[in-house]
Order: structure tokens, then C-alpha cells, then sequence
């Protein structure tokens, strides 16, 4: 029988698919260490997590790279195209999700030694980045089986993300008179925050998904997000 | 202890507006007025033959005025065929025979009535290899059209150069309108013969593959001009090169093994076909 | 290494027997050419002089037997009306097969008939227009100078019909193609584009044509026979160089045998120049 024409293309083009979903384990990696030291309060994880970003942004610059020289050489079309398109726009999510990381363990060193003023908010945070990272991985397996409704599904888990950050802030609010209670509650609520964005990349990433199977690009949420200071 | 914390970035409001696919009227490239409104050519339920092969099976079809229409799909798939019946060169062919309507805006061309000369002044071919007139000037072959015709009361040296200038020639050839029109390089004989095509003023180009066999500046000088052209003429034509059908056509049609199995803008044709043959044909995934 | 070596010697020596072997017949087959061109020189170039172009037979047995320019003028007049009947009656049928009968059956029958026809023995044609034009005294006087070209037009109608079917289907289907796209119909297409691409090769082929029928002395022989004064009329007896040649060589007088080998040697340089003229004019072809 006559070759598969495009071999090279269809290569080239998995290849770089596995790389780019390989960021999301990376990032899985870190969001798991740095929880691991909000919780035990380690600095020198949190620190790790830090200089650990490095590599995620070296992957970004890897697939980025790689989808321009191929953009430049197989002139893809249609599906391929759009996969490419949503290559470059995952593979940014994927290294703002990185950065999100950071954030969160820059917060640790800051919030102090002493024990955590409100458990109940460290709770809280702690649960939200248990979910952030099932979304993180329903967002890659969503996309490796090109599963619209799969991709689609991760609204749903966001909405407990993001009821958790409205909770966490509630909480924030009612932490203290004195100014180092205040200070570390802040400091939680940015944490929080950056958990909330975590969750809405990997939503991101599962409109990519949509748009490769349907090829329309479109909000999985209709209406708008509460942003923080609207109440609910 | 207050230590500034520079967060990273700031965070951009989501856009809300839903972003679907592009309208099926997009044109390719910035749109240029119209200067002189084309006619619309329709297909109705077309079917040719060559003695007993059915090489083109029932296609409907309607070409856009003032675009530009490609025709693809692999070898043998009868586009070339459909061209052809544009404008009744199918029926030259011995054994050939046609069944179904093109409509010229009203006018049937297959019609009991209609003289197949009129019909093909008015629907215009560039063939796939340039074809001067070997015995004839560049000045001839530009108006063999009229003179072959003999066609009275046309001044022939404006339409000459209006045909050249029309054709993007006339600045390299004004000086030498007497010289052999086969001396000129490829890409050049074949602005000629678009040259040649349109000082007849037909209503319609047909391309049969007008640039396969040009080097890669002749054939972008080409598309050039095809783009300018289709403020004048409705245009249709039949590409082997999907990049030129993707920088070239406002609309694209695929055919394959005598069917027509999806026209649409070529901007959906190139990023979200409907069809699965398309899909597969437009990234190159056959075997 | 053993792709870069010299051809082995065995292989050499093949090479040049083979090459000796295709010389030696080329040389076989020139030698007969050689020999009848050296034989017309030798006998011929004794009896050119200007009297010998200049002046007519004087049909003297004994004396002056005078030169030959009435054969030399027959042999043109006869010729050239030949052609002017054969030529575009060639060319049109040779159209027709080519522009409306690459298919049909009548086409393919006419196509037969042409080929049978160049087959025809020459006296055959002769002996034809004798019957039919002579004989029946159609047109006046019985023999006649353009009786004699209408036979040989009859030779040379199907050797310039074939030269030019073969020249007209070289023409390219694109040229034909483009002209009809523009709307020109099948006759114009014929007449305006592919005839004049085609007209080259077309007048070698009946230049040709014309060489041949120059040297034919059969048909002549019972349609416009011999005659010594030279005639602008071609309405009655014509003399041509054939003919006088056929005439002079079985004579006992020497001068005359002489005379026949001079006008033998005047044809075929006559058939040379048509040839070459021929020759010139190929080159000027679009269709190489």
C-alpha cells in the first residue's frame, strides 16, 4: 500500500503535542510542591518552586519555536492549523499557570513562622489546589482525546474553585484586628487568587480543546465572573 | 513588616463577545471597488462524458460575480472537465457529450438557440501552458481575437494596450508591439494570452491551471494580476497548488471523482471544512 | 572502481568493426548516387553552352541540332500549372482530414484512397487523361501542353495531400485550442491559424512534389507529347524536358545523344534548385 502522505507533518506536529502537554505534568509537579509547603510552611520547597520555573518556561520557548519553524515549513491547514493555534495559546496558559506558582510560593516566606492564624482558611485554600489539579489534568486528558464535552465539563469543576476563593475571601475579611493577622490574611487571599487563576487556564485550555474539534472558538461561561469585590 | 510584593501580572478582563466562524462572503485580501460588474455563472445538475466514461457526475454549482473561484481536488476528479463546459470546449472533444444547464446570469449556453461562438467571446480561456500565436507579433496575437473575428469599428491600438496595460505587460513590451509574440519568457507569453483573453471583453475568465507551468515570480506576478482582474470579471479557475487557491480564490470548491463535495469561502475551506474527503484532501493526508 | 574504467578492449574492437561496417554501407549506397551524378557530368556538361539554353531544337536530322530551351520552358509552364491545380486542391483535402475528419469514416476512406493513389504508376495517369481528355478531343486541339499538367497534377495531388496532412498535425491542439476560446469558428480557426503556422512545411512538402512531377516523362508522353517550338500557350503540343530527353537518346546521331545527356543533367539541376529552395524555406518553420 501506497505511504501516509504528510508523515513528517503528523510527526513533527505529535511531537510537539506531547511536549506542550507535558508542561501541564511539570505544572502539576510544582502546584504539588508548592502546596506541600503552604501546608508545612518549607521554605526551602517554596524556594525550589521558584528557580523550578525556569523549565517551564524553557518548555514554552521549546514548543513555541517548534510551531513557528513548523508554521514556516508545512504550511499546515485546517485541523492542523488549528491545533497549532491552540498549541501556542495552551502553551501560554500553560506558562502563566508556571507563574501562578511562583506567585503563591513567594506568599510562603512572607506569611511568617508563626502558625497559621486561621486553619479554616488554609483549609480552604489547600482544597482549592486539590481541585485546581484535577482540573489541570481533566484539562490534558480532555485535550490529548480531542473530548469536547470532557473539555467542557471543566466549567463545572471551576465553580467550586471559584466558590472557594469567594469563601476564602469572606473568611479573610474576618481575620483580625491586628495588623499581622491582617498582613498574613491578605497574603492568603493573593495565594487564593492565584489558585482561582490556576483553574481558569486549565478552563482555557479546554476551550483549545473545543476549538480543535469544532473549530469554533467560544467562552465556555455565558455572563460575566465575579470579580473580587463583588460579593456573592 | 511590610515588604512590597510585586505580583506578576495583572489580570486582563476576559472579552465577552462570542467568536464564531468567519461569514461565508469574506474575501480574500483587501476588497477592491468593482469597476465592471461581472455576471454570475450557475450550473444546474451538470453531466459530461467522454464516450462512456461519466467523468463528471450531476454538479451544481454557482460562481460568485466579481470573485474569484477555485476549483480543486486530485487528478482525474473532473474539474478540469467542469471548466471545460463552461464555456462548450467539452464538446470539441470527439465523443464528447454534455447534459445539464450553465446559466450565463439568464441565458442558458446550452440552449437550442445559442451560437457556441458568441458563447465562448463571452466566457474567456487561459490555458495551462502559454499558447501565442507562433506566426504572429505580440501586437497580432493581442488582437487575433477581434482580427480573427473580424470584428469592425474597434480602434485595435487602444485595446492592444488597454488589453497589455490590463495584463500588467505593457510597460515591458510597449517598445517591441511588432516582435514575435513567442520571443517573450513564460511567465511573460502567458500575460499575453491573458492579454489576448480580455481584449475580446468577455464577461468571464476560465484558468485552466494558468500557472503550473511558471517559475515562482511569473506565477506571483500572475495571482497579482488575477486579483486585479476580478474587479472587471467574474473568474474561475482550476489550481493544483492549494496555496495559490488559498491566497488567490474568494471561494473554493472541492471536487473529487466527478462530485462536487463542498464549496465554501476559502477561509472556512482552509481552517474548519465541513466535509471529512476535504479535511483530509486540504492536509495533504491521503494513503 | 569498476564503473570508472575503460571500456575493455573486446569492446573497442566491436565498437569499431560495427563503426566500419556502417561506413562501409553508407559508402555502398552513395555509390550508385555518385555514379549516375558523375555520369551526367561527364556526358552532359559537353553539351551546355548558351546556345544550348537559349535556343529550340531545330528537329534537324543532320546540322545544327539546336538547344533545348522549349523543353526547358515546357517542362516550367507544364510544372507550374501542375502545381497551381494539385497544390491548394492538396492542402484543402489534407484540412479537411485533419480539421474535421481525424475520426470519421468517410475521412479514414478518403485517407485510403490518397495512399492508393501514390502508389498509381505514373503512365497510368497518362494513359487516363489520354482517354478522357485527348482521345474525346475535350477542350480542342487533341494533345495539349495543360492536358499534360493535369496528369501530373493527378501525380502529385496525393503526394501533396499526404506531406501535408503529416505538416498539418504537427501543428500543436493548443493553438487550435486558443483560437477557438476566442470564439473563432472551426473554418477561421483552419484557415487563419493553423494554415499559417503550418505554411512552411507545408510548401516544402509541395515543393517536393513539384521535384518529382518535373522528372515524370509517362504522362507526358500521351498528353502533350513533343513539340521543338517553344509555346506560351499550353493549348497545344508543349515540349518538355522528359519528353525530349526520351526522344533524343535513342537517336544514332551523336550530337543528339549528347544533347539528351545536357538536358538530362539541366533536369536534375533544375531539381536540385527546387530542392533547395525547398530546403531554405523548412527553415523558416514554426513547427521545429
Amino acid at each position: 500500500m501506497a505511504a501516509a502522505t504528510r508523515q513528517q507533518l503528523a510527526e513533527e506536529l505529535g511531537h510537539i503535542e506531547a511536549q506542550a502537554l507535558g508542561g501541564l505534568d511539570l505544572v502539576v509537579g510544582q502546584l504539588d510542591r508548592t502546596l506541600e509547603a503552604l501546608e508545612t510552611q518549607d521554605l526551602d520547597l517554596a524556594a525550589l518552586v521558584v528557580a523550578d520555573d525556569d523549565r517551564i518556561d524553557g518548555r514554552y520557548l521549546e514548543v513555541h519555536q517548534a510551531l513557528l519553524s513548523l508554521l514556516a515549513r508545512q504550511a499546515p491547514v485546517a485541523g492542523d492549523l488549528r491545533l497549532v493555534a491552540a498549541l501556542l495559546h495552551a502553551m501560554k496558559d500553560i506558562e502563566r499557570m508556571g507563574d501562578q506558582c511562583v506567585n503563591i510560593a513567594k506568599t510562603i516566606p512572607l506569611a511568617g513562622h508563626e502558625p497559621p492564624r486561621s486553619p479554616e482558611i488554609v483549609d480552604c485554600v489547600l482544597r482549592m489546589g486539590a481541585v485546581a489539579r484535577e482540573e489541570i489534568l481533566q484539562a490534558k486528558a480532555a485535550f490529548a482525546a480531542r473530548d469536547a464535552v470532557l473539555a467542557e465539563d471543566l466549567v463545572r469543576r471551576d465553580r467550586a474553585v471559584n466558590a472557594l476563593n469567594r469563601e476564602v475571601f469572606r473568611r479573610a475579611l474576618d481575620a483580625g484586628a491586628d495588623e499581622e493577622a491582617r498582613e498574613w490574611a491578605m497574603l492568603q487571599v493573593m495565594a487564593a487568587r492565584a489558585l482561582e487563576r490556576i483553574g481558569d487556564h486549565a478552563v482555557d485550555i479546554g476551550e483549545q480543546t473545543a476549538f480543535v474539534v469544532t473549530g469554533l472558538f467560544r467562552e465556555f461561561t455565558d455572563g460575566s465572573q465575579p470579580h473580587v469585590g463583588e460579593g456573592a | 513588616m511590610t515588604n512590597t510584593i510585586i505580583m506578576d501580572d495583572q489580570l486582563p478582563t476576559r472579552p465577552r463577545v462570542s467568536v464564531s466562524a468567519p461569514s461565508p462572503s469574506a474575501s480574500a485580501g483587501t476588497p477592491q471597488p468593482i469597476e465592471r460588474p461581472a455576471p454570475a455563472l450557475h450550473v444546474g445538475d451538470l453531466h459530461a462524458h467522454y464516450g462512456d466514461t461519466h467523468a463528471v457526475k450531476g454538479v451544481t454549482i454557482d460562481y460568485a460575480p466579481n470573485e474569484v473561484t477555485a476549483m480543486i481536488g486530485p487528478s482525474g476528479c473532473g474539474k478540469s472537465t467542469v471548466l471545460r463546459c463552461l464555456n462548450r470546449m467539452h464538446e470539441e472533444i470527439a465523443g464528447a457529450h454534455v447534459t445539464g444547464s450553465v446559466r450565463l446570469d439568464e441565458t442558458d449556453i446550452y440552449g437550442p438557440e445559442v451560437d457556441v461562438v458568441a458563447v465562448r467571446r463571452a466566457i474567456g480561456m487561459v490555458f495551462q501552458k502559454p499558447n501565442p500565436f507562433p506566426t504572429m507579433s505580440i501586437y497580432d496575437n493581442v488582437a487575433a481575437g477581434l482580427k480573427l473575428n473580424g470584428v469592425k469599428g474597434v480602434d485595435l491600438d487602444e485595446r492592444v494596450e488597454q488589453s497589455l496595460r490590463g495584463a500588467g505587460l505593457w510597460d515591458e513590451v510597449s517598445d517591441r508591439l511588432r516582435a514575435p509574440g513567442i520571443g517573450l519568457s513564460g511567465g511573460q507569453q502567458q500575460r499575453l494570452c491573458i492579454a489576448r483573453t480580455i481584449a475580446v471583453q468577455p464577461d468571464v475568465i476560465l484558468m485552466d491551471e494558468p500557472c503550473s507551468a511558471l517559475d515562482p515570480i511569473a506565477t506571483l506576478k500572475v495571482e497579482e494580476l488575477i486579483a486585479q482582474l476580478k474587479t472587471r470579471f467574474t473568474i474561475v479557475i482550476v489550481t493544483h497548488n492549494l496555496q495559490q487557491a488559498a491566497r488567490v480564490a474568494d471561494s473554493t470548491a472541492f471536487f473529487l471523482l466527478g462530485e462536487l463535495v463542498e464549496h465554501a469561502s476559502t477561509d472556512q475551506m482552509f481552517t474548519n471544512p465541513g466535509d471529512e474527503r476535504t479535511e483530509r484532501y486540504v492536509t495533504g493526508r491521503f494513503g | 572502481m569498476t564503473a570508472l574504467t575503460l571500456a575493455s578492449p573486446r569492446r573497442r574492437a566491436t565498437d569499431r568493426l560495427m563503426r566500419s561496417l556502417l561506413a562501409a554501407g553508407t559508402l555502398v549506397a552513395l555509390l550508385p548516387l555518385g555514379a549516375i551524378v558523375g555520369y551526367l557530368l561527364s556526358k552532359g556538361l559537353g553539351a551546355w553552352s548558351w546556345d544550348f539554353f537559349t535556343t529550340d531544337p531545330t528537329g534537324n536530322f543532320l546540322g545544327d541540332p539546336g538547344g533545348i530551351r522549349s523543353a526547358i520552358v515546357g517542362t516550367v509552364e507544364m510544372v507550374a500549372l501542375a502545381a497551381a491545380l494539385s497544390v491548394p486542391l492538396g492542402w484543402g483535402v489534407a484540412l479537411y482530414l485533419v480539421e474535421y475528419g481525424r475520426q470519421g469514416r468517410f475521412a479514414a476512406t478518403v485517407r485510403y484512397f490518397v495512399d492508393v493513389m501514390t502508389g498509381v504508376p505514373s503512365i497510368v495517369f497518362g494513359l487516363f487523361v489520354y482517354v478522357t481528355l485527348v482521345v474525346s478531343g475535350l477542350g480542342g486541339a487533341s494533345f495539349a501542353g495543360w492536358k499534360g499538367s493535369v496528369a501530373l497534377a493527378l501525380l502529385m495531388l496525393p503526394v501533396v495531400t499526404r506531406s501535408a496532412e503529416v505538416v498539418l498535425r504537427l501543428v500543436p491542439d493548443a493553438l487550435r485550442e486558443a483560437a477557438l476560446a476566442l470564439g473563432t469558428p472551426r473554418w477561421r480557426v483552419a484557415l487563419k491559424v493553423v494554415l499559417p503556422t503550418a505554411l512552411p512545411g507545408l510548401v516544402t512538402g509541395s515543393l517536393l512534389a513539384v521535384a518529382r512531377a518535373a522528372g515524370e516523362t509517362a504522362p507526358l508522353l500521351f498528353t502533350a507529347t513533343i513539340v521543338n517550338a517553344t509555346s506560351f500557350s499550353l493549348a497545344d503540343r508543349t515540349n518538355s524536358l522528359p519528353v525530349q530527353i526520351y526522344t533524343d537518346i535513342g537517336s544514332p546521331n551523336d550530337l543528339l545523344v549528347q544533347r539528351a545527356w545536357g538536358a538530362a543533367l539541366a533536369l536534375v539541376a533544375l531539381i536540385l534548385l527546387t530542392t533547395l529552395v525547398a530546403r531554405l524555406f523548412s527553415r523558416r518553420s514554426h513547427l521545429s
